[in-house]
């Protein structure tokens, strides 16, 4: 039978804060908890608790004790300072860059709107403060709304981070999924073409909840059956957290090859790691069969990791930098649960979004400015930020303001 | 540092003669020695005339003590009132019955609304003033307050007295000392004195003491403040030179006309003393590089720029504008003076150089070539008191029953100081007749954001109101400040006239009944859209819409709504007051509804009341950082919300403080249920010193 949900509700003054409280006991792990949190994100009203929230009101409703409340103030030091570093944790990197941008935008444009009304009449603003303010946050909401629709993201926790095993037709990429996973998962020959699917299975890399997925070889397959193989390779690839890209070290020169490096890896180095955040390690597979002087010079290759499925020669450098990868994909799974943080910004960047909708339908510019403030409020959640000194340093900096 | 047993002496006779936790003693100006006040305000400033007013209004005998009568009222600085965020401030003063709006409505030479077009919210009512009607009309009024007595004189020192022991403080003011020596005995001292704490002036290397040009400044005052151990800063400012009209060339100068009609400051009035027909315009003309040469290559002439005193960044000189903002040409308004004044305020062109040095950068504008300068702009600097050592009633911390407002508190602006007057105003009296404060929260005016900033934030510079600095500005309007503050103003603090308290009430029963009328009248949008082709409503097909939110279209007005629905929305119409008002709260509404809950949250911690009393610096068995302890113990916060906006109180430490809400609470309920034979322990002590 399916798993079921239990859902507790303890009514005020007997509850834990003495409020009315729902508590909903789910089944099934991260990719529910997420989607639990999620739904209810959406629900007009509802936001995540702020940091010892949920104490605090306890105490305000005189359900604990004064000698309790000296703990308390410990345990919300502690929870705030957990939070920090879970928020810091999910700061560092490309997605805390994004979100300090967007906040720095909307704090700038808010500035301006501001300024526009508290000083538009007495001094010479430049005419088009409020044009370049609407352009810069209509960028902003393309932005949000896109970060937002990229499904991955929410994925990822789900399920493990998604890696994708891609190379040209019999470059052994089968044989370093069954390597990986310890199991044999793919059927393993040397004849080109014989994983015609896409064949997945969930494992453990370095600590790391993982999807693995072997694809079909790429290359212009000839019967139906091998081309939809491919079409489904070419889709899982666009899906992939991290990409291990291999290659036959020893047939380099091949045009399937010299097809899979022009196509797969110079395409995704020209889209840098930023635009998708997708990553790539290129595993450069059959060490074994390198003769012993080396290779002859070869058109220049990104870094790659050398590696021997046969010998297993190279396999503890490969793990070292898949746990490199995944940490950066997935947050350490050491330092705490990302879950929470993970719904809180998604709740936090949705009201964002919804805010910035409300500023392209106001009515007047105090409207305007109001869902300005609330865009930034909800990304000042995320970012820390966000006092009205600020807004006023903005407009000092940027205008000639005064009598 | 300050010894208590020196200056208590002096009232050690009084105190007994007049145990003062009784109450109000009454007028016993039977009795021999000093003349006795409820409330003595120092300084007959923008601040100082409201406080006085504002204590005479609530019942208090008050006592207005001035450098000078015939400077009562005097505005110093621009010759205008209001602005976006100014205005209000004024609106608010108004709505408590203070008489800034009042005196504008009848002084005014060009009154103009600024922010027309960006929404009702942000509307900011503005008058040039004739500073000599201001001056004359404000005198009259004053005059003429019932229970209020003017008395010339020069403030040299405050009396001071053992403290009450139910209340915070080192000690109590209970009159001041007069430079001819002479002593004057009060309940309730309000401090007003503006720039004249130290005031300096300055103009190119010249430096003199005073607090405005022509007069002289209070060093006494101000030695007793610092020896008490209040923390003094200094501030600057600064003011343009004045031209003579005849000789402006304003025939090629942009001219910019008043209102058509005029909207008055005050609830009270429906229109101002003169016609627009009969105002005076204002002129807009602009700075050039060769002004910028005169300011750069003379620097080394000009000390107030040099020095590290701290100005405004928002109304700055001229020479501050041109060295942050270089290769810019800054605009410069002309402004009237009054009706019959020939002079001309240039605003916009505050300047501290040499005069001669002022003449040569005046001629060198568009407009100004052959003005001449009456007499030039100066700089001033002067001392200011840390506003973190003022609770929200804007007592001083350190000395019961002292009072600040105005510049005294870091801030610039008249109706800055006027906000403070009346708060200050009213307090005073309160509290020298034992009632509780009457205190403006952040989330019921633009009065309770300036003076929660200053109480719990401080200043580094002259504090300026902005719409910006206000979150709930949606909510605290200029056309609905009679509603946040004139009932709790009649109620609370009896400084409301019962005439505005029926005006008042009315439109608030008036408007709470169209609004329900606008919300039941419900059509399709479809027949809405027949009905007012105008309004760019979205057709959606399944859904009612009330009137109420086709009232929120721009073209759409009560005029419009009640000619296709007469009945029962034409009488909504008879009153243009009324009709605007009903547009302005459709237009919010819905805003308004998302940001109710905010508002509350924040009330229900400014509801928490932290005790008076708390030591932060030795409370002990809590874990405060010394960090938190002293940020604590300077602004001493009264309320857990305060305490929340103090930059660098954590949230661990605000459950803290909530344990001592919860103590003082429990203390209070355990003193209530007591039988009333047995008072709680503060009035005890009280019944034990008779």
């Amino acid at each position: 039978p399916p798993p079921r949900p239990l859902l507790l509700v303890t009514l005020g003054p007997h509850s834990f804060t003495g409020e009315d409280c729902a508590e909903f006991h789910v089944h099934g792990g991260p990719a529910v908890v997420s989607g639990v949190l999620q739904a209810l994100g959406s629900v007009p009203g509802l936001r995540p608790a702020e940091a010892g929230e949920f104490t605090r009101r306890a105490f305000a409703h005189g359900k604990l004790s004064l000698t309790e409340v000296e703990g308390l103030a410990d345990l919300i030091h502690a929870e705030t300072e957990a939070q920090r570093r879970q928020a810091l944790r999910q700061l560092d990197g490309e997605l805390g860059e994004l979100c300090h941008r967007w906040a720095d935008t909307v704090t700038k444009a808010l500035a301006h709107v501001e300024a526009y009304i508290d000083f538009g009449e007495d001094d010479n603003l430049e005419e088009d403060v409020l044009e370049q303010a609407d352009s810069e946050l209509r960028a902003l909401e393309a932005a949000l709304g896109a970060h937002l629709q990229d499904a991955r993201r929410g994925q990822r926790l789900r399920s493990g981070a998604h890696v994708v095993v891609a190379g040209p037709p019999n470059a052994g990429k089968s044989s370093l999924v069954n390597l990986l996973s310890q199991k044999p998962v793919s059927i393993v020959s040397p004849e080109p073409g014989t994983t015609r699917d896409v064949l997945e299975t969930a494992v453990d890399l370095a600590g790391f909840p993982v999807l693995l997925s072997d694809t079909a070889g790429l290359w212009e397959g000839v019967g139906p059956v091998e081309q939809e193989g491919i079409r489904r390779a070419r889709e899982r690839l666009e899906q992939a957290d991290l990409i291990v890209a291999v290659l036959d070290v020893s047939d380099l020169a091949s045009p399937q090859s010299r097809d899979f490096l022009d196509s797969i890896i110079a395409s995704h180095g020209a889209r840098g790691l930023t635009g998708s955040g997708q990553r790539l390690l290129l595993v450069l597979n059959k060490s074994d069969l390198l003769p012993p002087e080396g290779r002859s010079s070869r058109p220049s290759l990104p870094p790659y990791l050398l590696l021997s499925c046969r010998t297993g020669e190279g396999l503890g450098c490969l793990l070292e930098a898949l746990k490199r990868e995944l940490a950066s994909v997935c947050g350490d799974p050491a330092t705490g649960p990302p879950l929470l943080t993970r719904a809180r910004h998604h709740y936090h960047l949705q009201g964002c979004l919804k805010a910035l909708g409300h500023y392209k339908q106001a009515g007047d510019l105090a409207l305007a400015a109001e869902a300005l403030r609330v865009a930034r409020k909800h990304l000042a959640h995320l970012t820390g930020a966000g006092g009205t000194e600020e807004i006023l340093d903005v407009i000092f900096r940027d205008f000639c303001v005064g009598k | 540092m300050f010894s208590l047993r020196g200056c208590g002496r002096r009232v050690a006779a009084s105190l007994r003669r007049r145990p003062l936790s009784l109450g109000r003693p009454g007028s016993d100006s039977a009795a021999p020695g000093p003349p006795h006040f409820d409330v003595v305000v120092i300084g007959g400033g923008h601040a100082g005339t409201e406080a006085a007013a504002a204590a005479a209004r609530c019942g208090s005998r008050t006592l207005l003590v001035t450098h000078r009568v015939d400077t009562i009222g005097q505005m110093s600085c621009n010759p205008s009132f209001g602005g976006i965020g100014k205005g209000h401030l004024m609106r608010e003063v108004d709505a408590l019955d203070g008489l800034c709006s009042r005196i504008c409505d009848q002084s005014g030479v060009h009154y103009k609304v600024l922010n027309r077009r960006k929404g009702p919210a942000v509307w900011g009512l503005r008058a040039q003033i004739d500073r000599k009607l201001y001056k004359q009309n404000m005198q009259k009024e004053i005059l003429n307050t019932p229970l209020l007595t003017v008395r010339e004189g020069a403030v040299e020192d405050l009396i001071l007295s053992e403290p009450e022991p139910e209340h915070a403080g080192k000690c109590r003011v209970s009159g001041v000392v007069l430079v001819d020596g002479s002593t004057i005995s009060a309940e309730s001292v309000i401090l007003t004195t503006g720039t004249f704490l130290r005031g300096m002036i300055v103009i190119g290397l010249d430096k003199y003491p005073a607090g405005r040009l022509g007069d002289q400044s209070s060093v006494g005052l101000a030695q007793t403040l610092e020896k008490l151990g209040f923390t003094v800063g200094r501030l600057k400012t600064g003011t343009p030179p004045r031209i003579a009209k005849e000789s402006i060339n304003f025939s090629i100068l942009n001219k910019q006309t008043p209102d058509n009609p005029s909207v008055p400051f005050s609830f009270l009035n429906e229109t101002v003393w003169i016609k627009p027909e009969d105002q005076l315009p204002c002129y807009l003309t602009h700075t050039n590089p060769r002004v910028d040469g005169i300011v750069l290559e003379n620097l080394h002439l000009n000390s107030h720029i040099k020095e590290t005193t701290k100005g405004p960044r928002y109304c700055p000189s001229i020479e501050s504008k041109v060295l942050r903002f270089p290769n810019r040409v800054h605009q410069v308004w002309l402004e009237p003076e009054g009706l019959d004044s020939d002079l001309i305020y240039p605003q916009g062109l505050s300047v501290t150089l040499p005069a001669e040095l002022q003449e040569k950068m005046i001629t060198s504008i568009r407009g100004l070539e052959k003005a001449k300068m009456i007499h030039p702009g100066y700089g001033v600097q002067y001392d200011y008191l840390d506003p973190r050592q003022i609770t929200p009633s804007l007592e001083t911390h350190l000395v019961q029953r002292l009072f600040f407002a105005g510049q005294i508190n870091g801030t610039t602006g008249y109706e800055e100081a006027a906000a403070q007057g009346v708060i200050a105003g009213i307090n005073a009296s309160l509290r020298a007749s034992d009632r509780p404060p009457f205190i403006v929260s952040r989330t019921e005016g633009y009065i309770g954001v300036l003076i929660d900033d200053l109480t719990t934030q401080g200043t580094s510079e002259p504090y300026r109101m902005f719409t910006s600095r206000v979150e709930f500005r949606l909510s605290l309007r200029p056309d609905n400040a009679d509603n946040r503050l004139t009932f709790r103003g009649y109620k609370e603090a009896g400084c409301v006239s019962p005439q505005r308290y029926e005006r008042a009430s009315w439109m608030k029963s008036s408007l709470e009944e169209g609004i329900s009328v606008l919300k039941s009248i419900e059509f399709s949008s479809s027949k809405w859209k027949t009905l007012i082709p105008q309004a760019s409503m979205s057709v959606n097909k399944s859904v009612p819409v009330r009137a109420l939110d086709v009232l929120k279209y721009e073209d759409v007005d009560m005029e419009l709504l009640a000619s296709v629905v007469p009945e029962p929305l034409r009488k909504y119409t008879e009153c243009t007051e009324l009709a605007e008002r009903l547009k302005i709260e459709a237009t919010y509404e819905s805003a308004l509804f998302y940001q109710l809950q905010e508002i509350k949250e924040v009330q229900r911690d400014e509801a928490l009341q932290l005790p008076e009393d708390l030591d932060y610096l030795t409370i002990r068995d809590v874990s405060l950082s010394d960090e938190v302890r002293e940020k604590l113990h300077f602004s001493r916060p009264q309320t857990i919300g305060a305490a929340s906006r103090i930059p660098g109180v954590t949230p661990a430490a605000i459950v803290n403080l909530l344990r001592f809400v919860k103590t003082a609470q429990q203390r209070q309920a355990a003193a209530q249920e007591l039988p009333p034979a047995k008072p709680c322990p503060p009035a005890a002590h009280t019944f034990q010193e008779l």
